[in-house]
């Protein structure tokens, strides 16, 4: 859950962006970072190899401004969606407040798209949480790439998304969906806060 | 402030095993503390983890020595779960000194209480939301 921090009236929300590998997670997070005025984010901090694949995760913070009085922050992260960095994967997941599940359209990716969506719930369930209490929203990203290629939003809908959450097409190198997929989960996250009845308290400062 | 004091570590963070900072000395923008968080976060997870794949129990403390400054992160069981603690020192103190007081605070957080705070009050949350939203992702 989002941590509030009464003393300092903070709120922090952790959210991950998940999937399957060169899905456009780091893309999504490169479009936000560049898009975003300097004054609201900070650095991007990515830890990856040599040849810009992820290893263990891209960090972005983002200042939302003030909600109710409380200065409102996000911190993004992407995981590792190669499927040997299963441990890294369930580090970053850990205590996240909301998940966007980036989907790669390609229709011969289809399969590594249901692995990662069951690799997602199978680590939330080994953390004791419920996936279906965990803010997710799925982004179907690549959609600017030739039809032939690529599988179409309800076609790709039907298989991924089960749990009826909210979704939008993207095309991340661009920024298409993008700000749509993040403005998506964090209104989840955030109105999941105002209506959760006892957010997790900071130790203050 | 008394473990800053104590050992005269230049910084130090509080922090949740997820990343996020509880209470901070020694930043000056908020900003880097949660970048410096963020990877502490994950050199603590990836510790423990080679520690309980190699070791049998996670490593939970860990000390990089450097030019001029360390670092030490060391984790610490409070009433609300683990917490890590990320300091930074010079030469104006030693890493022993800093073990000693970490153990110390370590000690007298285990016995520490809080007392939860009342849900807060999301008064004009909507309008709230809604601007800051506009305002940072443009009107989509």
């Amino acid at each position: 859950m989002s941590l509030v921090n009464y003393a300092a009236r903070e709120i922090t929300c952790k959210i991950v962006y998940y999937g399957p590998g060169r899905s456009g997670k780091t893309s999504n997070l490169h479009y936000v970072y560049n898009q975003v005025p300097g004054d609201r984010r900070g650095s991007m901090v990515s830890l990856a190899t040599q040849t810009d694949r992820t290893l263990f995760f891209d960090f972005l913070p983002l200042d939302l401004g003030s909600i109710s009085g409380f200065t409102t922050r996000l911190q993004l992260y992407t995981v590792p969606g190669q499927v040997y960095y299963a441990t890294t994967r369930k580090l970053v997941l850990q205590g996240a407040d909301g998940v966007v599940f980036v989907a790669d359209s390609q229709r011969r990716q289809i399969d590594e798209n249901v692995e990662s969506m069951q690799d997602l719930h199978a680590n939330l369930a080994e953390q004791g949480v419920d996936a279906r209490n965990v803010p997710l929203v799925i982004q179907y990203n690549k959609q600017d790439l030739p039809r032939e290629l690529t599988m179409d939003v309800p076609e790709l809908d039907d298989v991924l998304n089960f749990r009826g959450v909210p979704f939008h097409a993207g095309d991340a190198l661009r920024g298409t969906g993008v700000f749509e997929t993040l403005r998506s989960i964090s209104e989840l996250v955030l109105r999941r806060l105002s209506g959760a009845a006892a957010p997790r308290v900071a130790v203050g400062q | 402030m008394k473990f800053i004091n104590d050992s005269r570590v230049r910084i130090a963070v509080l922090l949740e095993s997820s990343g996020r900072v509880l209470a901070q000395h020694g930043f000056t923008r908020s900003i880097d503390v949660m970048s410096a968080c963020a990877l502490a976060a994950a050199i603590h997870a990836s510790a423990a983890e080679i520690g309980r794949q190699l070791d049998g129990t996670p490593f939970t403390t860990l000390h990089h020595p450097g030019h001029e400054r360390q670092i030490f992160l060391g984790e610490l069981s409070t009433g609300r779960g683990a917490h890590i603690l990320l300091t930074v020192f010079d030469d104006a103190t030693s890493i022993g000194l800093v073990r000693l007081y970490f153990a110390e605070l370590s000690r007298r957080l285990a016995v520490a209480t809080t007392t939860p705070a009342a849900p807060p009050s999301f008064v004009d949350f909507e309008s709230d939301l809604n601007r800051n939203l506009a305002k940072l992702f443009g009107r989509i």
